[in-house]
């Protein structure tokens, strides 16, 4: 069943444009893979269906509502509950430790203090990195910081995680080992995953794949290798 | 490097590295006028004839008594601490975009001196133009403001010029001296070419030890009247000095004790913390405590000689009441006493409000600049669904929670230190004749024998009282003006937190 739904996205940044009348939809617990060249406008539609950007033309719809016509404290709202949102360097708050991050979007929710953390505890330990509660990103490696912040994008449970090239900065090994979780904790609680990427190996770990150029879907498919995809899950 | 490619890629940059250029100027302008005005009344010259005599073309007591000339440099040499400190925090602003900007050049073949020299060079050329600028400045307005009155006196000292030389090293030394500082705060600084790496400051919780620099402050300025009056007028200009040391040493332990003050806060708020705007405000305050010291020194300063200056209004207010009414006893209910001092007074209050302006512009520079640095983790957040008031409150609390306890912290210690330097009032224990007649009696010698009387007036030792609502005045003052330049730093917050940012590594 259809979740989000855009319709036509057309974005310009001054006269380049970025996105040209793009339509997409993604279901529930799907994974998405958006794929093409630098410049292609990946991170755009991603942006814009995440809410962060409002298409200049087109429309965005997140179960039966329009939401890029939504003000930014709604579509803000929008992210923190329903929506999760993962960029390629973690982008943790440098000075709070591995739960506090992980917990903030709790804190933000209003939940209690002792609850936040038990929850963020608890999907530290999911993730393999229950030793990093109290450490700050600045002394955790690359993987450990982005382990932290799927954590910090999967604690609220929401029903779509937008990542936009969540391994870009980790070595092969680990971002695969990366994406293994991801995956995993997506489909246990039926989260669709939108995932940016130009590393067909990550684009295998998808259902569909999307490849854009020059802002349009160039073809649509199950990523080269769907097979390659079955054996990774 | 030839100087001209350096010249040439000491001013290269963006918008960011421009602003930073012009605030170094107007800065080192504003110095370079203070400085000068300084140098003008110490270059006025003593009048001819015996002690006490005045230079009477002047309308403003401070620049007409000598004596007191060099107290007046002196106060305008002590506003030059906050104009300093502003170009302090300038040369913080655009930092990470001057420090990729260096790993270029380094990438390209740079060695360390040569990128050092070109930050120091970038400094000491703003300084230069903003020196100069401020020499022009000067001169024009020494000949606008040349108006004298009806009886041919100034209000300002414009018939005088300092040496033509003294001039040269005002416009010269300032930028050497920037270029220079900048220098010695690279120092601590390795720019790489894949990046610029800074030693690790100090670490660990901050000890209470500024305290005792404050109380050493208090201690000394409790001493300096009874050794006064034990040693006599002869070593006054040697007890000017133990003021002067008294008086950094409180600003000192004032402005030190702003980072163990920062730091408790920051614990107490993290203990109690329930919304994450307050717990990214705790952390941040328990992480780099000392941010607290380098944003409000000036401002801290300010107040500390401010405090300072309200107790000796308060002095002076309850002397001249004293005096007043002690001479209506005796029978001269028309006394008026000289109000020189409460006059001079206005002027340090003036200078101090002037200081709290500069010290509030460079924080205005320091929470942009505190914003522009953490741009991608806000970013990052905000695309997450963090509102961007959440992170406007925690600058907020991050600034404020600290700032409240240190300005009073800041106005106590002035306060005290002031209090203890002026002491008591010891007024009357004396005999006044009063001639109770008409004046054409009165002067006449024989008939006046008839009508005098002798008046004994008691001595009255008086303590001033706290100067409650001009502390609370000055603390007030301060705290609006550090919310207000929160507000302005706050306008940069959405420009900032653009998703465009995250595009950047």
């Amino acid at each position: 069943m259809t979740q989000l739904h855009a319709r036509g996205l057309v974005k310009s940044y001054g006269p380049t444009p970025a996105l040209r009348g793009l339509t997409l939809d993604i279901a529930e617990g799907e994974i998405v893979a958006v794929t093409g060249p630098s410049g292609c406008g990946k991170s755009t539609l991603l942006h814009c269906l995440a809410g962060i950007l409002r298409p200049d033309a087109g429309e965005v719809t997140w179960r039966g509502h329009r939401i890029d016509t939504w003000s930014e404290a709604a579509r803000s709202r929008l992210r923190r509950t329903e929506f999760g949102v993962l960029f390629q360097f973690g982008h943790l708050v440098a000075e709070l430790t591995g739960a506090e991050n992980v917990a903030l979007p709790l804190l933000l929710a209003g939940t209690g203090r002792r609850a936040a953390r038990t929850a963020a505890l608890n999907w530290l330990d999911r993730l393999g990195v229950a030793e990093l509660a109290d450490v700050r990103p600045g002394e955790m490696s690359g993987g450990q910081q982005q382990r932290c912040a799927i954590a910090r994008a999967l604690v609220t449970e929401p029903r779509v995680l937008f990542a936009d090239e969540p391994t870009g900065a980790l070595d092969t090994v680990t971002g695969e080992q990366l994406l293994t979780h991801l995956v995993r904790l997506a489909g246990e609680q039926r989260t669709a995953v939108v995932l940016v990427t130009h590393e067909p190996r990550i684009a295998a770990y998808a259902d569909r794949e999307i490849v854009m150029r020059d802002g349009v879907i160039d073809h649509t498919g199950l990523g080269l290798d769907a097979p390659l995809a079955g054996g990774l899950r | 490097m030839s100087p001209g490619t350096l010249a040439r890629l000491a001013v290269a940059g963006n918008r960011t590295d421009l602003a930073r250029m012009v605030l170094t100027a107007l800065s080192a302008a504003l110095a370079t006028l203070v400085v000068l005005a300084a140098l003008t009344v110490l270059a006025i010259e003593k009048p001819p004839g015996p002690e006490g005599t005045q230079s009477e073309q002047y309308t403003n007591a401070l620049l007409r008594e000598p004596g007191l000339r060099g107290g007046t440099a002196f106060a305008l040499l002590l506003l030059t601490i906050p104009v300093l400190a502003l170009a302090g925090q300038c040369a913080r602003l655009g930092a990470p975009a001057r420090d990729r900007r260096l790993a270029a050049l380094r990438l390209a073949g740079a060695t360390p001196g040569q990128v050092t020299r070109l930050a120091a060079l970038e400094t000491g050329l703003a300084s230069l133009l903003g020196a100069l600028a401020g020499l022009a400045g000067y001169l024009v307005g020494r000949t606008l403001l040349h108006r004298p009155d009806g009886d041919g006196r100034l209000a300002l000292p414009t018939d005088v010029l300092p040496a033509v030389p003294a001039l040269a090293v005002v416009v010269l030394a300032l930028p050497a001296i920037a270029a220079l500082a900048t220098a010695v705060m690279l120092r601590g600084v390795t720019t790489t070419p894949l990046g610029v790496v800074r030693r690790a400051g100090r670490t660990g919780a901050p000890r209470p030890w500024p305290a005792l620099l404050v109380g050493l402050g208090v201690l000394a300025a409790a001493l300096f009247e009874p050794v006064r009056e034990s040693l006599g007028p002869a070593l006054d200009a040697w007890l000017a000095l133990v003021v002067l040391v008294v008086a950094i040493s409180a600003v000192l332990g004032v402005v030190l004790g702003t980072g163990t003050i920062s730091y408790l806060v920051g614990r107490l708020l993290h203990r109690y913390a329930s919304s994450p705007a307050r717990l990214l405000a705790a952390r941040r305050l328990t992480d780099d405590p000392w941010a607290g010291s380098r944003t409000f020194a000036a401002l801290l300063a300010a107040l500390v000689f401010g405090a300072g200056a309200a107790a000796f209004r308060a002095w002076f207010q309850l002397r001249d009441q004293l005096e007043r009414e002690q001479n209506q006893v005796a029978g001269f209910a028309d006394f008026q006493p000289d109000s020189f001092y409460l006059r001079t007074m206005d002027l340090v209050d003036l200078a101090v409000a002037l200081a709290v302006t500069v010290a509030a512009a460079g924080l205005i520079v320091m929470v942009v600049e505190g914003i522009s640095t953490r741009r991608r983790a806000y970013a990052a957040l905000v695309a997450t669904g963090v509102p961007r008031t959440t992170i406007g409150t925690s600058i907020l609390w991050q600034v404020l929670a600290p700032v409240v306890p240190a300005v009073l912290s800041a106005l106590g210690a002035g306060y005290v230190i002031g209090r203890m330097l002026m002491g008591d009032i010891a007024s009357g224990g004396r005999t006044e004749e009063v001639c109770r007649a008409s004046a054409e009696l009165c002067q006449d010698p024989v008939a006046r024998q008839n009508y005098v009387e002798f008046v004994q007036v008691d001595q009255v030792v008086s303590a001033p009282g706290v100067p409650l609502g001009q502390l609370a005045l000055l603390g007030g003052g301060a705290v609006v003006a550090v919310l207000a330049t929160v507000g302005v730093g706050l306008l940069f917050l959405r420009s900032n937190t653009a998703v465009e940012e995250l595009r950047a590594t």
